[in-house]
């Protein structure tokens, strides 16, 4: 269970995040909707821990954000979109090792867990190979094992299918499933509006930096009085009349 | 602590799995030196053979054939006289090494007892034409003291007046070495530890923060459990590492071209193994401080192209206390230096080749270098803590 509780974050001259406030619960696929530069990269860095809120407050499973950082890493998995960051000279193997041994898996524990990865992810083929000459695809499915090779209880996804083939959005939009059937807390950023009427059981829309809807898609569509996501969003965010 | 051994484990695994890194950082320091000194070697042993093959070509200018001075010059074997027609041309082109002119009364003069002149043409930017020059300087000398000789015998007196004092030679450098060798090294070794130390960590800074970077894997590394300290300790560690081994490379290098050229580097000399442990310290210490500035230059610069254009600037200031003390006595460094940054250390390594050991200087420097280690770690962890270095894209 992740709680937002007025989180502010602002950077030398502008408020990147202005106060908001949310809940996601386990086995629902939270999204974040809004244009770019409207604040959904900078909610998921301060969740991640990466970035420390100027104001406001996050519990993740019952973690302080701000008192329990590396608790809160323990929790979450976290996948980004655009360059799938995988170092090139290490095997698929030894990229998902190093970050397992980084969260504090045992050895034992991390072997096996790979093995299961491989087979879940069908990378069996190539698991041992160096990831230089891997197809983008082959690619994003050794940054899933990676992340949540710790077995996290909470999955962060940055727009993670932009700039994907549709091979692999299909391995993208297969593991969020898959994320939701296992039970995890799950919050999805993207500015794709098929994507998240296809994904999304609740759907926060954030236009620079503040939350202007919460509520399942028929809710919002039934509050707005138009049954076209698309639509309700251009009215929220302003860009139509 | 277990974390920081993961990165720096995982970093040297992935840095020398990289041929670039292999090349850059061991190859190439390694062969550097024993080329370069190769080349040098060669032009200089040609320059040698020439002149011992082929002689000097000289021109005289005299409209007397027949002084006395003249049929000296003539009779010996390694002048090739030859006559020229326009004398400035023909030094410029090279036909003829170096032109002499001798005034026709040349005898005549000389019986006078007055001093006569004697011209020297040569080419100062030219080095066989310089050779020549002084071969030509040694002979007419010779000429002059067997005139002195018989001038001073036709009065009676014993040449040994010209002599009040004979000076005898005893040289302080330890037997088996070479005093000339050890001074080229004194002044060489420092500067190139110094210099090396700071490039030597460069590929590998770039790498870990810039290029970390650039490639996307630094957002997911700081989503791990590992704290930033740990990663930032590991990466320190491997590029410390990785800076060694190609200071060690060079050093290497050095030695192979000191031992296949030694008339240009010397023919080297018995340091003591302490020293040399000192002095591996003393630039591990050097390795130490350039790796964590520029690892802190390196997250902050959003691309590898960037991270070099910042760097380069580093491997300059190196260079200028390097240089600063290139030329310095090792036997007469004040204690001042021994408190600069950089130049303290590029000092010890100094007066340690020379075989100076002074408990002093060491303990200053050393205790310095903690002082520099240490500030340089805290500005990288400085730099990896703030939000808009990391997040500087």
């Amino acid at each position: 269970m992740i709680i937002v509780k007025n989180l502010r974050k602002r950077f030398k001259d502008f408020e990147a995040v202005k106060g908001i406030s949310f809940e996601a619960k386990e086995g629902e696929v939270l999204g974040l909707l809004g244009e770019n530069g409207a604040g959904k990269t900078t909610t998921l860095r301060i969740l991640a821990t990466m970035l420390k809120p100027t104001d406001g407050d996050a519990q993740i499973n019952g973690y302080d954000l701000l008192k329990e950082p590396e608790k809160v890493r323990a929790e979450i998995g976290i996948l980004f979109g655009g360059e799938v960051g995988i170092y090139d000279r290490l095997t698929a193997r030894e990229n998902i090792r190093y970050f397992a041994e980084l969260n504090n898996m045992k050895k034992s524990d991390i072997e096996k867990r790979i093995d299961e990865l491989s087979n879940m992810l069908d990378m069996n083929e190539y698991i041992d190979k160096r990831v230089a000459k891997f197809s983008r695809g082959m690619k994003q499915k050794v940054s899933i094992a990676r992340a949540i090779v710790h077995d996290p209880k909470v999955m962060l996804f940055d727009e993670p299918t932009s700039g994907l083939d549709v091979t692999a959005t299909r391995v993208v939009h297969d593991f969020i499933q898959t994320c939701r059937a296992e039970g995890k807390v799950i919050i999805f950023s993207s500015h794709t509006m098929s994507e998240v009427e296809k994904l999304c059981d609740r759907v926060v829309i954030i236009n620079k930096g503040e939350i202007v809807a919460n509520g399942t898609i028929p809710e919002l569509e039934k509050h707005f009085n138009n049954d076209n996501l698309e639509e309700v969003f251009m009215r929220l965010v302003g860009g139509a009349q | 602590m277990k974390h920081v051994l993961i990165v720096f484990k995982k970093e040297l695994i992935d840095m020398f799995r990289d041929k670039k890194t292999i090349i850059s950082s061991i190859l190439i320091p390694i062969l550097i030196f024993p080329i370069m000194y190769g080349f040098m070697g060669f032009s200089q042993k040609r320059i040698t053979k020439d002149v011992e093959e082929k002689g000097i070509a000289v021109a005289i200018e005299s409209e007397n054939k027949d002084a006395s001075i003249v049929k000296f010059l003539e009779s010996k074997e390694d002048l090739k006289i030859t006559d020229v027609t326009d004398p400035d041309e023909a030094v410029k082109k090279g036909t003829v090494q170096a032109i002499i002119f001798i005034d026709k009364d040349f005898d005549e003069i000389l019986k006078t007892n007055k001093p006569v002149p004697i011209t020297i043409q040569y080419d100062d930017t030219n080095q066989t034409s310089m050779m020549a020059a002084q071969t030509i300087r040694q002979y007419i000398s010779e000429f002059s003291s067997s005139v002195v000789t018989q001038r001073l015998t036709a009065k009676g007196i014993d040449t040994s007046i010209l002599i009040p004092i004979d000076i005898q030679e005893k040289r302080t450098a330890p037997k088996g070495d070479d005093g000339i060798g050890m001074m080229i090294f004194a002044m060489i070794m420092p500067l190139m530890l110094a210099i090396y130390s700071a490039t030597s960590v460069l590929p590998a800074a770039t790498d870990n923060g810039a290029g970390e970077k650039e490639r996307g894997t630094l957002e997911p590394l700081l989503t791990t459990q590992a704290n930033r300290l740990s990663l930032l300790m590991g990466k320190y560690l491997a590029i410390t590492v990785a800076g060694v081994i190609g200071t060690l490379a060079s050093m290497i290098g050095l030695f192979i071209a000191q031992k296949s050229n030694p008339e240009l580097l010397g023919k080297g000399m018995a340091i003591p193994i302490t020293s040399i442990l000192i002095i591996a310290l003393a630039s591990i210490c050097l390795s130490l401080i350039f790796a964590a500035i520029e690892l802190a230059i390196s997250v902050y610069a959003r691309s590898f192209k960037e991270a070099q254009t910042y760097l380069s600037p580093v491997t300059i200031l190196v260079m200028i206390p390097a240089f600063a003390v290139y030329m310095m006595d090792p036997k007469n460094i004040a204690d001042v230096y021994f408190h600069i940054p950089l130049v303290n250390i590029i000092c010890i390594i100094k007066e340690l080749i020379v075989g100076i050991y002074n408990p002093l200087h060491i303990a200053i420097s050393f205790m310095w270098a903690i002082v520099y280690i240490a500030i340089s770690i805290f500005f990288a962890k400085f730099m990896f803590d703030r939000e808009s270095v990391i997040f500087r894209v």
